[in-house]
């Protein structure tokens, strides 16, 4: 599963993407666990960064009890400025 | 898909005259020329540097274009954005719409500046002399 940070969250976590191979199902919710538990920049990254937004394969999603597969593109920012 | 998104500037009058002579029967060419403010709050902007999601920058913009398209018709469009660092007074944004009439070309410079100013996945951050910040949105 790849993993993509844009922005502060980027800046936060001080690196763009993760790859990451599931064995099982996971929601959004259990993925940011997962991430959490990386380690103490992804914690404070997921804790501070106001009004995350989270995108799968492309699509804005609200919902993190949504269940990923390992193809899928998960990406994780804030409110996007616009062009 | 008309949406080009590149480091390089934006040559105003050169994407205008290919654009031109490329839709030489059309009966009007619209045009915004969007550029970097010089300033924030009264603070001087040294430089820009955006940040976006290209993929999701793409998909989306095909997505929400294809529904401006739906209800107007044009002949043909352009439509450039730079990402990386720019300075003041660059230009930023192009959007050229070759119509019949001039309602419809109108109409689809609008609405497609105004969905590319709100939505579009891009970042922004602003360096001062003294500093450097990430743009907020607007509608925040």
């Amino acid at each position: 599963m790849k993993i993509l940070y844009f922005a502060q969250i980027k800046e936060s976590i001080g690196k763009d993407q993760d790859i990451i191979e599931f064995k099982s199902e996971i929601s959004i919710n259990q993925l940011i666990e997962e991430l959490i538990s990386k380690g103490e920049k992804y914690k404070k990254s997921f804790d501070q960064i106001k009004n995350l937004r989270c995108a799968v394969n492309c699509e804005y999603t609200t919902n993190y009890n949504k269940i990923l597969k390992n193809k899928d593109e998960i990406a994780f920012f804030p409110p996007v400025t616009g062009g | 898909m008309k949406v080009f998104f590149q480091k390089k500037k934006i040559i105003f009058h050169t994407e205008l005259k290919k654009f031109s002579s490329k839709n030489k029967f059309s009966g009007s060419i619209s045009s915004f020329l969007g550029k970097v403010r010089p300033h924030r709050n009264r603070k001087e902007i040294q430089f820009l540097e955006i940040e976006f999601y290209k993929k999701m920058a793409y998909y989306q913009a095909e997505r929400n274009l294809k529904k401006i398209l739906s209800k107007i018709q044009i002949d043909d469009f352009l439509i450039i954005h730079r990402y990386g660092k720019l300075y003041p007074s660059e230009n930023i944004i192009l959007v050229l719409v070759a119509s019949e009439h001039r309602k419809d070309g109108l109409t689809f410079t609008k609405k497609s500046v105004e969905w590319f100013k709100k939505e579009i996945t891009f970042w922004k951050k602003e360096t001062f002399h003294s500093h450097s910040s990430w743009v907020q949105p607007e509608y925040e």
